[in-house]
């Protein structure tokens, strides 16, 4: 099957952006019934590739040719007339709508009279969605769906438009396994109907199940294209990095026993509420000794965000009840704004939705929360705050052109650095991590490991909320796991597996229906 | 380990870590060095001088079709101070435009301010200094009104200012009966009242506010107050929003409200104390424009939001928020100003004047847009490689 000729293929493509070269001379071909990895740190070129192949820049330099033909890609128009469909990491949904009227958006079904014909959009979209088994009501409100949810009906989104070529952009992110395993069965029959994948994915285990090849780029070259199962971990990330990557969880020793709690939480219960989502809580109870981290396990929807959010002080104080201790002294959190001050900082799952503001400065998102310590008599030291900014960027080695670059060019990593940055300038003494390596390459993802184990050597204590459980085994010294708002279970650092977490986390739920 | 430390703060734990074969540090602020680079900083810098272009076009239509009939001290400040109280408006008016919210009672709130201050002088005699302060409270009451039903009872500001548009204006024709209240009052000489005579130095050349005497230093010169009181105030709020904890946590409410809730700003009192600021100045801007105009009539202000929104608008805000400066909203208020002079001078319809000035607010959006140059810019270059080729 993979030997024909290439439905896909794009020769010698370059692309500028001011003072930035994107693209220099890459290559790509992908047979029907493929599925190609892209690979590449972030800032390597994958997504402008990417957005060149599905029409979202209008020029670009070289060429594209499907089944052998010389195409041009010019807007998202001419993709979709060409069979090209892409899935972008950051979801495309219109919230208030339904979840048929998004799968439906702009070509809209209707009856003889020109009204719309939801009976056969409803049929249409269960259809589409139980073929990767995901029972959820049409008409519901795609606001009210969990991100996986939402992901897997951007998935079938871009199947109803019967795809020739379908570029996904991180598709897992934030995905559990499970509904992991279920995506891929989609698509391997995708690709079986000879559909070429393209895959962009961050986690290499994901690439030995399910890619035909890979193609690897850094700085906007192509490094290098190899067969899917014949090439292993460390020459991928030597390809991708450049030079071989030290270990990449450099966590070796544990936290010390007997270390002073630093954060203790004894019965949270959290009223759920079915209108924006959340999960509820049913007598949570756990501590943290500082120098210590601490996983939080669970399936979507487990209330591992809830968890965190309510000790951030970020539900409202009305839907949660708790006792809570933060170095011994009782502890209320009223407001981020109070627990900030109290030496708490969250690190929050969804960055561009919820941590940073895009269209400003690195200076201006990293200095935001700690702007106190840079006052004199009542006004701004722009001297002090440079020199704190300075520092946390070269710190965490933030790649940015400069302290005045808008958020919104940097990489997902560089980001992530960003939000971390301004985590740690108020100093925290309890750190919540939620998803802390979402979406950011393997360079920039040991750096974050790195960072955690310094950070707990220096006795912050640190809850990390995280959907890899590689990471949250090589990570933590203790794991909770979170099943429907309760814990069912807790393992040391040493007795923890993949299986055990798992089977904790499903100890009462069937997979991928919070309230369907 | 109680110890309080992060990297930033102990750079000692740090560089024992940078050795262990990850990747060298890069730099963090790189000169620039080819040609290329040197000619997009140019080209950048060019940009952010755009919204100083419409300004600069409407200056060169007045001097090519009036010359010295418009430039000269007497006409532009004339011009400028008809403008004043519209400008003080348009400062608060951004303030909430940058917290992502619109504030539509500020016409109103003006009109009050300015019968408030009329009826104070009228009924009581009182001196400029007490009847300017008492008018800023009371635009800080209705301010903060629109505050509290935008942050506490989460109403959209734009139907909360609307209705305090009407419930104000309401008030103020209520209190004036419908008549408008003259501010200069004679005596029994005939001569103006001498705390008239103060009030009256609110809004006519260089006169002192607190005595009503003519100021030696702006003397013939005719500086108005109301034009010094414009551009204080503009100084005064440029200041809070860039070197005040305060003015960078409006940027980042109308930026990102979940990022600024999670990074411990205080949304509600945010919101809350840009609509009670731009109450309280529509509060100030009311005895100036009782005093400029020497009556406060019931309807005074009546679509003056529009003319400050316009002004935020084409100083470059953005009405999703986030966006703007006082500066801009300054160019903004100067080219709608000069704009109307220009008109007037050369004798245009007021119906025309209408529909070029409604032009103008989109030609100048559309020219204030970031990044217009520089796409301009990079056209150019693809252009000539292209040539080249």
């Amino acid at each position: 099957m993979l030997t024909g000729p290439p439905l896909l293929e794009m020769r010698g493509i370059s692309k500028d952006f001011p003072g930035v070269r994107a693209l220099q001379d890459v290559s790509l071909t992908v047979r029907a019934g493929e599925v190609a990895a892209l690979l590449g740190e972030n800032g390597a070129g994958k997504s402008t590739l990417m957005n060149i192949l599905s029409g979202v820049f209008g020029s670009y330099e070289g060429h594209v040719l499907m089944n052998g033909r010389q195409v041009s890609v010019h807007s998202p128009r001419d993709a979709q007339q060409l069979g090209i469909g892409m899935i972008h990491q950051e979801l495309n949904l219109v919230p208030e709508l339904s979840v048929a009227d998004n799968i439906f958006l702009g070509r809209e079904l209707r009856t003889r009279w020109g009204a719309l014909d939801r009976t056969r959009m409803d049929r249409r979209t269960s259809e589409l969605l139980s073929g990767f088994g995901l029972r959820l009501s049409p008409r519901r409100a795609v606001r009210q769906c969990r991100i996986a949810e939402q992901q897997l009906i951007e998935v079938a989104k871009a199947l109803s438009l019967n795809v020739r070529v379908l570029i996904m952009d991180e598709p897992t992110s934030a995905l559990a396994a499970a509904e992991v395993d279920r995506l891929f069965g989609v698509i391997r029959n995708l690709a079986r109907q000879g559909v070429a994948v393209v895959y962009i994915s961050h986690r290499l285990e994901e690439l030995d199940e399910i890619a035909d090849s890979v193609t690897v780029l850094r700085d906007g070259r192509l490094i290098g294209r190899r067969a899917g199962r014949e090439v292993g971990h460390a020459e991928l990330i030597r390809m991708m990095v450049g030079r071989p990557l030290g270990d990449l969880y450099p966590r070796e020793q544990a936290a010390m026993e007997g270390g002073e709690v630093g954060l203790l939480v004894e019965h949270l219960n959290l009223r759920g509420d079915q209108r924006n989502g959340r999960a509820a809580l049913h007598d949570v109870n756990f501590r943290i000794r500082s120098g210590e981290i601490v996983g939080l396990a669970g399936l979507m929807g487990a209330g591992r965000t809830e968890t965190l959010e309510a000790v951030f002080g970020a539900q409202p104080r009305r839907a949660w009840s708790s006792r809570m201790r933060l170095n011994g002294r009782p502890y209320s959190p009223r407001s981020p704004h109070h627990a900030l001050r109290r030496g708490v900082a969250l690190l929050a799952e969804d960055r561009k939705a919820q941590s940073l503001v895009l269209q400003n400065t690195v200076r201006f998102n990293i200095s935001l929360t700690a702007l106190g310590q840079y006052r004199r008599w009542g006004v701004l030291s722009r001297r002090l705050e440079t020199a704190a900014v300075n520092g946390m960027v070269r710190d965490l080695r933030v790649k940015t052109p400069g302290l005045g670059a808008l958020v919104n060019n940097l990489s997902g990593g560089n980001q992530q650095k960003v939000v971390l940055a301004k985590c740690l300038l108020t100093r925290p003494r309890v750190l919540l991590m939620d998803e802390p390596t979402r979406g950011i390459d393997v360079g920039a993802k040991a750096e974050i490991y790195g960072l955690m184990s310094r950070l707990a050597e220096q006795g912050v204590a640190i809850l990390m909320v995280s959907s890899e459980l590689p990471e949250l085994l090589a990570m933590c010294d203790r794991i909770l796991v979170l099943c429907e708002g309760r814990i069912t279970g807790e393992f040391h650092r040493g007795d923890a597996t993949q299986e055990a977490i798992l089977e904790a986390a499903m100890a009462r739920t069937p997979v991928l229906a919070p309230g369907a | 380990m109680s110890r309080r430390s992060v990297p930033g703060q102990t750079p000692a734990a740090t560089t024992e870590r940078d050795g262990d074969g990850r990747r060298p540090l890069e730099p963090v602020v790189a000169p620039p060095r080819t040609w290329r680079e040197r000619g997009g900083r140019v080209l950048s810098l060019l940009g952010s001088l755009q919204g100083y272009i419409g300004l600069v076009l409407v200056v060169v239509a007045g001097v090519l079709t009036k010359g010295d009939v418009f430039w000269n001290q007497q006409n532009l400040t004339n011009a400028v101070g008809a403008f004043s109280s519209r400008g003080i408006l348009a400062v608060g008016e951004t303030l909430v435009i940058l917290a992502a919210g619109i504030d539509l009672s500020v016409g109103s709130i003006l009109g009050i301010g300015s019968m408030t201050a009329a009826l104070l002088l009228t009924r009581w005699h009182l001196a400029p200094w007490e009847i300017v302060p008492l008018c800023m409270a009371v635009g800080l009451f209705f301010g903060f009104c629109n505050g509290a039903g935008v942050a506490w009872l989460r109403v959209q500001s734009f139907v909360m200012t609307l209705a305090s548009l009407t419930i104000v204006r309401g008030l103020d024709r209520q209190s004036s009966d419908n008549v408008s209240v003259g501010t200069q009052v004679v005596d029994a000489n005939g001569q103006l009242a001498p705390f008239s005579a103060a009030f009256q130095g609110l809004g006519t050349p260089g006169h002192n506010i607190l005595t009503g005497l003519p100021l030696p230093i702006f003397g013939r010169t005719g500086v108005y107050y109301p034009v010094v009181a414009f551009l204080v105030v503009c100084v005064m709020f440029q200041l809070v929003l860039s070197k005040t904890r305060f003015g960078r946590h409006v940027y980042a409410v109308g930026g990102n409200e979940t990022a600024a809730r999670l990074s411990g700003v205080n949304v509600t009192a945010v919101k809350i104390a840009v609509f009670s600021l731009s109450g309280m100045l529509a509060g100030f801007a009311g005895p100036i424009d009782a005093a400029y105009s020497a009556s406060a009539d019931p309807l005074a202000g009546t679509s003056y939001e529009l003319d400050a929104i316009a002004a935020a608008v084409i100083g470059g805000a953005s009405l999703a928020g986030g966006r703007g400066s006082i500066i801009g909203t300054l160019v903004g208020a100067l080219i709608l100003t000069l704009l109307d002079n220009v008109l007037g001078l050369n004798a245009v319809s007021d119906n025309l004047q209408l529909i070029v000035k409604g032009l103008i607010v989109v030609v100048a959006v559309v020219l204030q847009r970031p990044g217009l140059l520089i796409s301009l810019g990079n056209f150019g270059r693809e252009f000539t490689r292209r040539r080249t080729r």
